[in-house]
């Protein structure tokens, strides 16, 4: 057993750290710290473009696409050093969609959307949820008919993150409203957005901005429905499984953690008493956000080291997910203690302590613990999955 | 970066499950637990004989020579059977302490009899109101060629069967590691009775003599090896734990899965499983922490944080696993014909051990302190946050 990295992946780690350093321009973070803090403006596309066209897009992908078939720790690293900057990349774009299109949509999909992607220029943004599907995804209504040789699609849906911004939506559809169990009788359409009966309206979010999206008699050709019809429910829930591993990447919280502790190491506590970090509770905050995070990287790491061997099961991906998502809000806690009654000012403030950054990420953090599968279910899995436990019928 | 163990690590740990499986059964239990003391000698002789006493030793003395981390396999299969065999204080504490900053003299005089299970050793860590062996108030004074030692020590474990004991002492402040035989004059045994029932023992000094060969470290080498044997021993405990917790998440789960209320499984309840299912978390973050740092330790890189963090994690869990566990058995886990009461015990006891969690974070916020007011000092935080403001 040796858990550290290697040399050569302390090396990525760096290649990465600088790469990323020099693609965040003071202009692009002026883009990113505005209306467009999610992604898809100008700057933040073209910069997309610039890492497709450097390669990094393509890494964690088969050797027959152009890729590295980066190991998932390797693919770990990166979403985390790309997080940790800043960058509002597309993971579900690059390394959820992509893929399952690369392997199911037919070659003429592959050439309009799989290309692009592994470019850095196309953005799918995930139809999903509904009004009244959230956790209990199955019971979606969103229906595609056939008309024709085509597909009528119409109904709305939910949280549509990048909705604005995309050029697809990935969106799931009953096309069999007979069938037997509600999870069966579900497909996988790719919707551009530019089809006629596609619109959208802001939903303004604590954290972030996301949208509404609504379908509403969108003709498409057969084409864009893909991989297996009907049985689209099994591409959503492996899709589900790697959007949990991305949500909990220790390394933002990491370096909010060490700018926290360096900015309580230059700031005077005041009469006297040394900096705020020599105060006792102040350590202690420090010591419990760093004890949590260790666990954090862990957890991480070790979830990307059961990949790479086949072996990460379901309780695992859950137990991470919810032990994640909880020391968040635990750890913005902590670390807004720190800062104090100044925590509150918000990003552009006079005043505002590392740029109100703390501000913005406890309001963003909340969403964390039900998003990505609600922490009741992850339980469950974790009982029944883990702990063998009977569930209630 | 490998979270795997290796083909001879999965061996001694097959070997250590399959013995205490098969040895420590509940009634095993019980006859021990009947008699004078909680300690199963003949468990002990047969750990021994399987060479698993010396699974840390070097093959110089009859040990398999396998690193800490291995010794944690053993020392956690104890920990989900809480057989009656002091594998902490003895393997962990004392004798890899001797392996690593003992004389050849003091090597060869005590080890071979450890591997062998002829020889029995411990290590006296705490003083009453003291649980930081690194500073003592028990105090040598010189004698001529010799020394004399004066103070008490306590919760020694089975110190009664040691033929010594590894303690501290300041000589005219300095830090001195010896180890010293319970049975010498001057040193006086008063049994105590501590939570798990495990054999341990305060021991009065008064005026014992130590000798140049007692002494296994002095001064700067005495406080780097009482980190080393702080940090082995914070560490075994908390593998310990891990044991311990595991067997008590395991029957929590089997028993309200069985045991029925309303008319279905009690663990069909949410109210239920969500408790068992955080427990599940507890315990497998536990195991991280634990093995990173069991392996930072075994590697000999700097294990400071690893430690703090491992036993700060150790305390916690064991108190929120044995907790929920006896909560959701319900009547049944605190009846002492039912075999979880003796989990939550040494959950408590190892909780315990060393000091508490709380303690341990303040010294992870000191290191912290002292890390981030360096970096700022030297100026390695190059664009300062503070500064941009």
């Amino acid at each position: 057993m040796n858990i550290a990295l290697t040399p050569e992946q302390l090396a990525l780690r760096d290649e990465i750290r600088a790469y990323m350093a020099t693609l965040m321009t003071p202009a692009l973070l002026a883009e990113l710290s505005g209306e467009q803090r999610e992604g898809g403006g100008p700057l933040h596309r073209k910069a997309l473009r610039q890492m497709g066209a450097d390669g990094w897009v393509v890494r964690s992908w088969p050797k027959e696409y152009g890729g590295q078939n980066a190991g998932p720790i390797e693919q770990y690293i990166f979403s985390d050093e790309v997080i940790r900057a800043g960058f509002p990349y597309p993971f579900l774009t690059t390394d959820g969609v992509g893929p399952v299109l690369a392997e199911v949509a037919s070659d003429e999909i592959r050439k309009a959307v799989v290309d692009p992607i592994l470019r850095g220029d196309c953005i799918v943004a995930i139809g999903y949820s509904e009004p009244a599907a959230g956790t209990d995804l199955a019971s979606l209504t969103t229906r595609a008919e056939r008309k024709g040789d085509k597909w009528l699609i119409n109904g709305q849906k939910i949280w549509t993150s990048y909705g604005h911004v995309a050029d697809y939506v990935w969106l799931a559809a009953r096309t069999d409203p007979h069938a037997a169990k509600k999870h069966h009788g579900i497909s996988m359409f790719l919707v551009p957005t530019t089809a006629p009966g596609f619109s959208f309206t802001p939903i303004n979010t604590l954290g972030v901005r996301t949208n509404a999206t609504y379908y509403e008699n969108i003709e498409l050709d057969d084409k864009w429905q893909v991989g297996p019809l009907n049985q689209g429910w099994r591409m959503i829930t492996g899709q589900l499984n790697r959007e949990r591993l991305s949500l909990v990447n220790h390394g933002p919280c990491e370096l909010l953690y060490e700018r926290v502790a360096t900015w309580a190491a230059q700031t005077d506590a005041g009469s006297g008493s040394g900096k705020i970090i020599d105060l006792p509770w102040v350590r202690t905050n420090l010591a419990r956000v760093k004890s949590g995070l260790e666990v954090l990287r862990l957890v991480c790491f070790k979830q990307a080291w059961s990949m790479s061997h086949s072996s990460l099961g379901m309780d695992q991906a859950s137990a991470a997910k919810i032990y994640g998502s909880e020391f968040f809000v635990e750890a913005w806690r902590l670390l807004l203690e720190i800062v104090g009654q100044a925590g509150a000012l918000c990003s552009g403030s006079e005043g505002a302590v590392l740029h109100g950054v703390l501000e913005h990420r406890y309001r963003s953090g909340s969403v964390l613990t039900f998003g990505g599968g609600t922490n009741e279910v992850q339980r469950d899995i974790v009982a029944a999955a883990g702990l063998l436990m009977p569930r209630y019928r | 970066m490998d979270f795997a163990l290796s083909e001879e690590q999965q061996d001694v740990q097959k070997l250590a499950a399959q013995i205490l499986a098969q040895e420590v059964t509940v009634d095993r239990l019980k006859t021990i637990e009947a008699g004078e003391e909680r300690f199963d000698a003949t468990l002990w002789q047969q750990l021994a004989d399987a060479g698993l006493l010396g699974v840390a030793l070097d093959e110089a003395y009859g040990g398999m020579g396998f690193d800490f981390e291995t010794l944690c396999l053993l020392i956690e299969e104890v920990g989900k059977t809480v057989a009656p065999v002091p594998v902490v204080p003895v393997l962990a504490s004392a004798a890899l302490t001797l392996q690593q900053f003992g004389s050849a003299a003091q090597r060869e005089r005590w080890l071979p009899g450890v591997a062998s299970g002829k020889l029995l050793l411990s290590a006296a860590l705490t003083e009453p109101g003291r649980d930081n062996p690194a500073q003592p108030a028990t105090r040598l004074q010189s004698a001529g060629d010799a020394w004399l030692l004066y103070g008490r020590k306590h919760m020694v474990v089975s110190a009664d069967r040691a033929d010594a004991v590894l303690l501290t002492a300041d000589l005219d402040g300095a830090l001195v590691l010896l180890a010293i035989s319970p049975t010498a004059r001057g040193v006086k045994l008063i049994p105590q009775h501590v939570t798990t029932g495990e054999p341990q023992f305060s021991l009065v000094f008064d005026g014992a003599s130590v000798t140049h060969e007692d002494i296994i470290a002095c001064a700067a080498t005495a406080r780097c090896a009482v980190q080393s044997l702080v940090q082995h021993t914070l560490v075994g405990n908390s593998v310990m734990t891990l044991g311990v917790t595991e067997t008590m998440l395991k029957m929590t789960a089997a028993y309200t899965s069985e045991r029925q209320q309303f008319g279905r499984p009690i663990a069909t309840f949410q109210a239920v499983s969500h408790r068992a299912a955080d427990a599940y978390i507890d315990v497998a973050n536990l195991r991280l922490v634990c093995q990173q740092a069991a392996s930072r330790l075994s590697a000999r890189v700097d294990a400071t944080e690893a430690v703090l963090i491992a036993k700060i994690w150790a305390s916690d869990v064991a108190h929120r696993v044995s907790q929920s566990s006896q909560h959701l058995h319900g009547g049944i886990g605190v009846d002492r014909d039912y075999p979880l009461f003796r989990y939550c015990l040494w959950a408590k006891q190892l909780e315990l051990t060393l000091g508490g969690g709380n303690s341990y974070l303040t010294a992870l916020g000191d290191t912290i302190a002292e890390d981030f007011k360096h970096l700022v000092k030297t100026g390695v935080v190059a664009s300062s946050d503070a500064a941009q403001q």
